[in-house]
C-alpha cells in the first residue's frame, strides 16, 4: 500500500477546473516532488488529499484511508501548508500547546518539536514578531509533532534564505532516508527541490504531464547526449558512427548519442585520438520543465 | 472535551479576552453606576424614573443592567470564530480535527462556557455594586422570584449572544465585516425598532426585544415596557436565535472548503 494514493481526482472551483483527473503515488522512504507552476492545482490537490477542500470525483488517500477518516491524523500525516497560520498574538510554545491540547498528545510533544526545528529560544515569544524563516520552522514543528510516517509539504521553501533551504533540504532527507517517512512537497521552483527528490510528479493547467523518477526526467525520453571536443572532429565524428554513435557536430564540439563515457574513450585510446573534453550532457531540467509545463522561457 | 479546552486555550493564549472582559465590565459599571447616583431623582413628570434605592424595584431592575454586557459577549463570539479564518488557523484546526462535527460541537460548547463566564462576571459587578449600595442607603438585599428569574436571564442571555456571534461570524468570516455587523444589528437595528413605538411590534421579536423581555421588572427607566412579551417567550425567541446562528455555525463550517 501506498503512503499517499491520489487516483482520477478532480476538483472544479466554479468554471475553473483546478485539478483534472490526477493519479499519482508516493511510496514511503521517498521524496517526491510536486512541481508545476503556479495556479497549475498542487495546493488543491494537497488540500483535497488533507480533507479541506472536497473533490468533485476521484479518490485521494494517506496510508489507504481518506483523511477525514483517520482517528489520530497528526500521528498518521504531518502537513505544512502555509506560513501565515498562526494567531500572532499567541506564542510559539501556546500554538503548539492548542494542537496537543486538541490532538490528545502530551505537552512534551510541543517542546521537543520545537526543539528539533531550531525554535527552543524563542518558544515564549509571539509569533508577531517571528521572520518568515521562523514561521517556516513553526509550521514544520506543527508538521512533526505526532512524529507521523507522512508528511505533506506545501511549497515550503517559501520565504526561506539560502540557509533555511540548506537546512529544509536536509531536514526532507532526513526524514525520508533516515526515518523512512514519505514526503511529498510541492514547490513551483524545480531547482529548490531538484537536489533532494526521488520523484517528480509534473502538473499544469490541473493535468499531471509527467511523473517518474528524476533521472527518466532528466533524459527526457531520450539517449543521453555525450559532448566531445578533439582537434580532428570530423575525422572522429566519422569513427564514431561507424561504431553505432549518432553525431552532431557544430564549432569543432561533436554531441555523441548511442555511445556512453566509457565507450567513447575506448575507441579514442584504439584510434590515438587526443580528446580536449568530454562530459555526459545534463539535460537543462529548467528547459524540460518549462517545456513540459507549457511556461514560455523569458 | 481535550477539543474543548483546546478553544478555551485559543480564547486565552491571546490578549483579547480579558480587554474585551474589562471594557464589558466598564461598561455595565458606567451603566450601574449611572442608575444608583440618579436613583429616586424625580423625573420629568415629577414620577421618580429609577426606583429609590431602599426600594425592591431598584434591586430587581438593578440586577439586569448586566445585558448590557450582551454585546460584547456576542463579539468576543464573532471573534471566537473569525480569527480562525483572519489568521487561517482553521486550516490547522481542521487537521488536527478532520471530523469537522467534533470542531462544530466544541465550539458550540466553549462559547456557551466563555458566555456564562462573562455573566457569572457581570453579575458579580452587579452584586457588588448592589451590596454597596443597599448598605449605605440603610436597606437589606433581597431575594425574589424576580430576582432569581432576572439573574438566570442575564446568564442565559450573555451565552446565546456569544452563540449568536459565534454563528454570524461563521456567516461572515470577515473580522471587521462580522464586527460591524454585529454593532449595528445590536446596538442600532435592535434599540431603534425597539424605541420607536410604531416598529415595537416588530422589535419584540428582535434579541433586544427578547432580551428586554426576559430581565423585565415592569421597571422601563422612563420607556414603555408593556409591549414586550412575557418573559418565558423572550426566553424562548432568544433561544431561537442563538440555535438559528449555532445551525448556521454548524452549516457553514462542516460544508465549505478551506481553500
Amino acid at each position: 500500500m501506498a503512503a499517499i494514493e491520489i487516483r482520477d481526482l478532480s476538483k472544479s472551483f466554479g468554471p475553473v477546473r483546478a485539478v483534472d483527473g490526477v493519479s499519482f503515488t508516493v511510496e514511503a522512504g521517498t521524496i517526491t516532488g510536486y512541481l508545476g507552476p503556479n495556479g497549475a492545482g498542487k495546493t488543491t490537490t494537497l488540500r483535497s488529499l488533507l480533507g479541506l477542500v472536497t473533490a468533485d470525483s476521484g479518490s485521494a488517500l494517506v496510508n489507504g484511508r481518506r483523511y477525514v477518516e483517520l482517528d489520530h491524523p497528526l500521528s498518521e500525516v504531518g502537513a505544512v501548508l502555509e506560513a501565515t497560520n498562526f494567531h500572532p498574538g499567541r506564542t510559539a510554545f501556546n500554538h503548539l500547546r492548542v494542537l496537543c491540547t486538541a490532538a490528545r498528545l502530551p505537552v512534551a510533544r510541543a517542546e521537543d518539536a520545537l526543539a528539533r526545528v531550531g525554535l527552543a529560544d524563542v518558544a515564549g515569544k509571539r509569533v508577531l514578531g517571528f521572520s518568515m524563516g521562523m514561521r517556516q520552522r513553526l509550521a514544520l514543528a506543527t508538521a512533526m509533532i505526532g512524529d507521523p510516517g507522512v508528511y505533506i509539504l506545501d511549497e515550503p521553501a517559501n520565504g526561506l534564505d539560502p540557509a533555511g533551504i540548506q537546512w529544509l533540504r536536509g531536514f526532507m532527507r532526513h526524514l525520508a532516508h533516515e526515518r523512512g517517512a514519505a514526503v511529498l512537497v510541492s514547490s513551483h521552483v524545480l531547482a529548490e527541490v531538484e537536489q533532494i527528490v526521488d520523484n517528480v510528479v509534473i502538473i499544469a493547467k490541473g493535468r499531471l504531464v509527467r511523473q517518474g523518477s528524476l533521472a527518466e526526467l532528466i533524459s527526457n525520453g531520450q539517449a543521453p547526449v555525450v559532448r566531445v571536443r578533439t582537434v580532428r572532429s570530423e575525422e572522429f565524428a566519422a569513427t564514431l558512427e561507424r561504431h553505432g554513435g549518432q553525431v552532431e557536430a557544430a564549432d569543432g564540439v561533436l554531441r555523441v548519442r548511442g555511445l556512453d563515457v566509457e565507450s567513447i574513450a575506448n575507441i579514442a585510446l584504439d584510434e590515438r585520438v587526443l580528446l580536449t573534453e568530454m562530459t555526459q550532457e545534463r539535460g537543462d531540467l529548467q528547459q524540460i520543465f518549462l517545456e513540459l509545463t507549457g511556461e514560455e522561457q523569458s | 472535551m481535550g477539543l474543548v479546552r483546546a478553544e478555551l486555550l485559543k480564547l486565552t493564549t491571546t490578549r483579547l479576552w480579558w480587554v474585551m472582559l474589562l471594557v464589558m465590565l466598564v461598561y455595565v459599571g458606567i451603566s450601574l453606576g449611572f442608575l444608583i447616583a440618579f436613583a429616586g431623582d424625580p423625573g420629568p413628570n415629577g414620577q421618580a424614573l429609577i426606583p429609590a434605592r431602599h426600594t425592591l424595584a431598584f434591586q430587581e431592575s438593578l440586577w439586569g443592567v448586566g445585558t448590557g454586557g450582551a454585546l460584547f459577549a456576542a463579539v468576543l463570539g464573532v471573534v471566537m470564530m473569525t480569527s480562525e479564518y483572519r489568521y487561517q488557523t482553521i486550516t490547522t484546526t481542521l487537521l488536527v480535527t478532520p471530523k469537522r462535527a467534533r470542531v462544530v460541537t466544541a465550539k458550540l460548547i466553549a462559547t456557551l462556557v466563555v458566555g456564562v463566564a462573562l455573566g457569572l462576571a457581570v453579575l458579580a459587578l452587579t452584586g457588588l455594586a448592589l451590596v454597596v449600595t443597599v448598605l449605605t442607603a440603610g436597606g437589606d438585599l433581597m431575594f425574589t422570584g424576580t430576582v432569581g428569574r432576572v439573574l438566570v436571564s442575564v446568564l442565559a442571555v450573555l451565552a446565546l449572544y456569544t452563540l449568536f456571534g459565534l454563528g454570524l461570524g461563521a456567516l461572515i468570516r470577515n473580522q471587521v465585516g462580522a464586527i460591524i455587523a454585529v454593532l449595528a444589528w445590536i446596538y442600532i437595528l435592535d434599540s431603534l425598532v425597539n424605541a420607536i413605538p410604531a416598529l415595537q411590534p416588530l422589535g419584540k421579536w428582535t434579541p433586544g426585544g427578547a432580551t428586554a423581555a426576559l430581565t423585565n421588572t415592569g421597571v422601563g427607566f422612563g420607556l414603555d415596557t408593556s409591549y414586550l412579551l412575557p418573559a418565558w417567550a423572550g426566553g424562548l425567541v432568544l433561544l431561537a436565535y442563538a440555535l438559528l446562528f449555532s445551525a448556521l455555525a454548524s452549516v457553514t463550517t462542516l460544508r465549505r472548503d478551506i481553500t
